[in-house]
């Protein structure tokens, strides 16, 4: 059972770090957020669109982000996202981790 | 771990939940149109756009699954979704789980019991402090090579001065006082102590003081301690017992003291009575120097850190230096030393391995039988679970379903089978035989409880988890296509073998339970040589202070036969020294070289009776005649002898006239008056001995028997008996009055307890067995069910169907018989002991056994290969 590598598969528990980094912008939807993180990655990063929900009850249950319902830009009723200072705080804590690791394994690529 | 905001906010969306849900839902059907939306401005038709962005957004059950786990406390709560759903699965399968939940509970219910008696009897320590250090120490004597007797004063001190391994060495004597003065006079049960008895044992008394030195002496007069027990039952725990005087064989004694509740059913054998007072051990002026006097028994603690064996070592070497020493008083003496537990438990312990075998088979074919009936169950819902999988349930939360119905299953079966224990321990309580040793202290072991509970949840898991691990890992498609083939032939084979190890077990105990059955039967038809129907015993012990001399012995006995023959209720009245069938007897040495022939001193039964004994007991005389009331002191020395005796020291002579002395050294001559038949008047499974007979009137006792006939109702003629013995003295008490059948059953009553409780066992067995089989055929044959299709299609008559399923059963049931057959051999070794007149290895027995096998084989495959002959072939083809 041979599986090929595909471009949208994420390094497991970056999701929740790219969702907070990407609310640091102001108050997003689900797919606002989606579509935010596809774009600034030029479509590297695709998130499985669903698995975005039950990132986002995690976080909203760890307390990291708030959600309230309001209108879209077309009118429509959809839930905002929005960062918490836990949620800011968490995300500087996620990010230094990250690069840690990522420092780590170019550490490792360069010398090998 | 978890910060309490989040607690909260969990708990606020266990409340929320709804409308989270719908919040989740809305979103997501947003998100989906949003994207569908973007997709046709990317130019896809409406249907693509749609179906694009659905696979875009992935299983939105899944996800809504996932995020649902995020909320509350969704480990617990699937966790309750999947007991909820156990509970319908169970209900949904009403003869399952009936027959799984009786299993268990019988499993663990008889294991626990059984298991809670042997602890409580064999293996937890008596409740004295160091009682792992307390052992006695006995007298074998070549002259008395059957019996553990007590010690002589001067072996006693030899070996409290020359032994090491001992702390203490205390001696004890056991009596029986009557205690007057109060109501109806009482006997009660008294041991004699030396000072140092309660040290051994540790323990002080709650009220008062203990005995000293000066006790002996009588320098504070007789003194007595009392038993908690008589200090509650007979003087209302009065505080202020201490110095006053109560009544014992007409002595005053003060109290000095009264021992701890803790204190209260110490018997020092384990079995009889319990003390009830405690006097000092006063020690015979003739004693002192008697080394043959082996009347002291000992009680004594071993040094911290001496092994018995050590202890052992020590005695010998007396032993041998004494006999060394004393070539004509310690000829061939020997110590044995044995720890007070092993005292206590005696003969007892190879009949409680027995049961605890016996239940261990038990519980193993409860438990093969738990795993059988789930190891089908989950085979038959193979295609059900691979559904689930199929609908997105991962392989985790599938198995740990199955798991926790097991649980379940095992959880209920547990709660009932601890009713079951705690029942049982109470009945046993209430039908063990009299004078079963620690019977008080038995209760309930909750660590056996769960270890029975562990053990077959172990069972019940393993069994269940097999098919739940096969089926999620099998490929889905295949297995819910897949038609209803022969199951794997791992698993059956596995099935196979459950089967074949129950129905093994089975027989061995159907075996050992049918021996004890007719062993039983068979002790029972045993004709004791007397005639025992409408027969009342009772028993009087005379005070020795009251009767201190053996005239005195006389005169009472003549004037309670008087008494007794007033009576014109009794049709036949019968003294003797000895009661009849409670196995003790008195023995008595014999050497017949004094008359002249060249053969070993021997042990003879003896009993004195009264005049009219043989005719009342329906004991046949042979020969001469019978004792009457001239028989008495100052008239020559009689006796009459059983025909054992007459046979093996007068072959071919009439005994009746001869002179016979007992020893060498006795001047007493007797005269052989008669010859009476042989009689079990002992122990109804031992053979009949020489036994000799003197007249009561020449040998009196303080031990009085009465046995009197009447066709009254016992307690009228316990009326009778007792104003009769009141006549004569008012001060005596009348001791054990029962019927002689009542007699009869109590001489049998541990062969028959012991009987009642395998056979129990081998019933629970069998049916155990009965559904064990009934399980396997039936699923067999349902697996089958397209086979059996095409073959009654092929042209296959139903009697070869019939055939065939009854072969499966028959073929099980006869390799675990060959198996339960040899091991039966292994088991009787155990058993031939506790057996009377019935060979272990008795065939028909065994050919009995397993033909009832079969049988049960045959009745439990009947239903199933009736099911078999009635498949429609048609239904049987097309049926998925």
């Amino acid at each position: 059972m041979v599986r090929t590598a595909s471009k949208n598969e994420l390094l497991p528990g970056t999701l929740d770090m790219l969702i907070l980094q990407t609310l640091t912008r102001g108050a997003m939807h689900g797919y606002g957020i989606a579509q935010q993180i596809q774009e600034t990655t030029d479509d590297v990063l695709q998130v499985e669109e669903g698995s975005l929900y039950p990132a986002l009850q995690r976080l909203l249950i760890k307390g990291w982000v708030k959600a309230e319902w309001g209108t879209s830009d077309n009118n429509r009723r959809a839930r905002y996202y929005t960062l918490t200072s836990a949620g800011r705080k968490q995300l500087g804590v996620e990010a230094e981790n990250f690069n840690r690791m990522i420092e780590a394994i170019a550490r490792v690529m360069q010398t090998a | 771990m978890a910060k309490p905001g989040q607690f909260w906010r969990r708990l606020l969306s266990v409340i929320n939940r709804n409308r989270l849900e719908r919040e989740l839902q809305e979103e997501m059907r947003l998100h989906a149109q949003m994207k569908a939306e973007k997709n046709m401005a990317a130019g896809l038709g409406y249907e693509a756009a749609h179906l694009a962005a659905r696979k875009q957004l992935g299983n939105m059950m899944l996800l809504q699954e996932r995020s649902r786990e995020q909320w509350g406390f969704s480990f617990l709560e699937s966790v309750l979704q999947d007991l909820r759903y156990g509970v319908r699965g169970l209900r949904n399968s009403p003869g399952f789980a009936t027959v799984a939940l009786l299993t268990l509970a019988l499993g663990i219910g008889a294991t626990t019991a059984i298991f809670s008696i042997v602890y409580a009897v064999l293996l937890r320590p008596l409740p004295y402090r160091d009682s792992q250090r307390i052992a006695t120490i006995y007298t074998v004597s070549s002259m008395f090579p059957e019996f553990s007797l007590g010690q002589s004063i001067p072996n006693l001190r030899d070996i409290q001065a020359r032994s090491h391994s001992f702390e203490t060495i205390a001696s004890y004597q056991l009596r029986d006082y009557s205690l007057t003065g109060r109501r109806n006079p009482e006997q009660i049960s008294a041991a004699a102590i030396s000072p140092n008895f309660l040290d051994v044992f540790s323990v002080r008394p709650i009220l008062g003081r203990s005995f000293v030195p000066e006790d002996e002496h009588l320098k504070s007069g007789n003194v007595v301690l009392l038993s908690y027990g008589l200090w509650h039952e007979q003087f209302g725990s009065d505080p202020q017992i201490v110095g006053k005087e109560v009544t014992l064989d007409e002595k005053p004694y003060t109290v000095i003291g009264v021992l701890p509740e803790s204190f209260t059913n110490f018997s020092v054998t384990g079995w009889g009575d319990k003390v009830q007072v405690w006097v000092p051990l006063m020690i015979r002026p003739e004693d002192q120097q008697n080394r043959t006097g082996w009347m002291y028994f000992t009680v004594a603690k071993l040094r911290a850190g001496i092994s018995l064996g050590r202890a052992q070592a020590e005695l010998d070497g007396i032993a041998a230096a004494l006999a060394h020493e004393y070539p004509k008083d310690a000829a061939q003496i020997k110590f044995p030393v044995e720890s007070i537990q092993q005292v206590v438990v005696g003969s007892d312990k190879r009949e409680l391995l027995i049961l605890l075998a016996a239940v261990g088979f038990l519980l193993l074919i409860a438990c093969a039988n738990v795993s059988n009936l789930v190891l089908s169950r989950g085979l038959k819902r193979q295609r059900e679970i691979a559904l689930r999988a199929a609908l997105g349930a991962s392989r985790g939360r599938i198995v740990r379903q199955l798991l926790l119905e097991s649980f379940l299953l095992a959880v209920t079966g547990g709660a009932a089978g601890v009713a079951l224990a705690a029942a049982g321990i109470r009945g046993f309580q209430t039908f063990a035989p009299d004078g079963f040793p620690r019977l008080e202290e038995v209760r309930f072991e909750p660590q056996i409880a769960v270890f029975a509970f562990a053990f077959s949840l172990l069972a019940a898991v393993l069994c269940g988890l097999a098919p739940a691990l096969a089926a999620s890992r099998s490929d889905l498609n295949l297995t819910i296509r897949e038609n209803s083939v022969s199951a794997p032939a791992g698993r059956s084979l596995l099935r196979g073998f459950l089967v074949v190890t129950e129905v093994a077990l089975a027989l061995v105990l159907l075996t050992g339970s049918a021996l004890m059955v007719q062993s039983l039967m068979r002790t029972l038809r045993v004709d004791p040589g007397l005639r025992t129907d409408h027969l009342v015993t009772a028993r009087i012990t005379l005070s020795k202070t009251s009767y201190p001399s053996e005239d005195a012995q006389v005169l009472f006995t003549q004037r309670l036969l008087e008494a007794l023959r007033a009576e014109r209720q009794f049709t036949g009245i019968a003294l003797s020294n000895n009661s009849v069938l409670a196995h003790r007897s008195s023995l008595m040495t014999f050497d017949p070289s004094t008359l002249g022939l060249n053969e070993q001193k021997v042990n003879l039964e003896s009993r004195s009776t009264s005049s009219g004994f043989f005719s009342t007991m329906g004991i046949p005389l042979l020969r001469g005649r019978e004792f009457n009331d001239r028989d008495a002191k100052g008239s020559p020395q009689v006796v009459v002898i059983n025909d054992s005796m007459a046979k093996r020291f007068f072959t071919g002579q009439d005994p009746v006239g001869r002179m016979i002395r007992l020893s060498r050294e006795s001047k007493e001559q007797y005269q052989i008056v008669g010859v009476v038949a042989d009689t079990r008047d002992v122990h109804l499974t031992s053979k009949p001995r020489p036994e000799i007979y003197f007249p009561i009137l020449q040998a009196s006792d303080n031990e009085i028997m009465i046995m009197v006939r009447s066709s009254l109702q016992l307690a009228a003629v316990t009326g009778l008996l007792e104003k009769s013995l009141w006549s004569v003295d008012k001060d005596e008490p009348l001791r054990n009055v029962s019927s002689m059948a009542e007699v009869i059953s109590r001489s049998v009553a541990e062969p028959r307890f012991r009987t009642w409780l395998l056979t129990a066992f081998a019933g629970a067995g069998l049916i155990l067995t009965l559904i064990g089989i009934y399980g396997v055929i039936s699923y067999s044959v349902a697996q089958q069910t397209r086979d059996i299709g095409i073959r009654i299609a092929l042209g296959a008559r139903p009697g070869n169907m019939l055939r065939l399923v009854l072969n499966h059963g028959l073929r099980l049931a006869l390799l675990g018989a060959a198996v339960g057959i040899a091991g039966s051999f292994l088991l009787m070794r155990v058993l031939a002991s506790q057996l009377y007149e019935v060979k272990p290895g008795d065939p028909l027995t065994l050919i009995g056994v397993t033909f009832a096998m079969l049988l049960v084989a045959v009745a439990a495959s009947y239903l199933p290969a009736l099911r078999a002959t009635r498949v429609d072939p048609l239904v049987a083809l097309r049926c998925e």
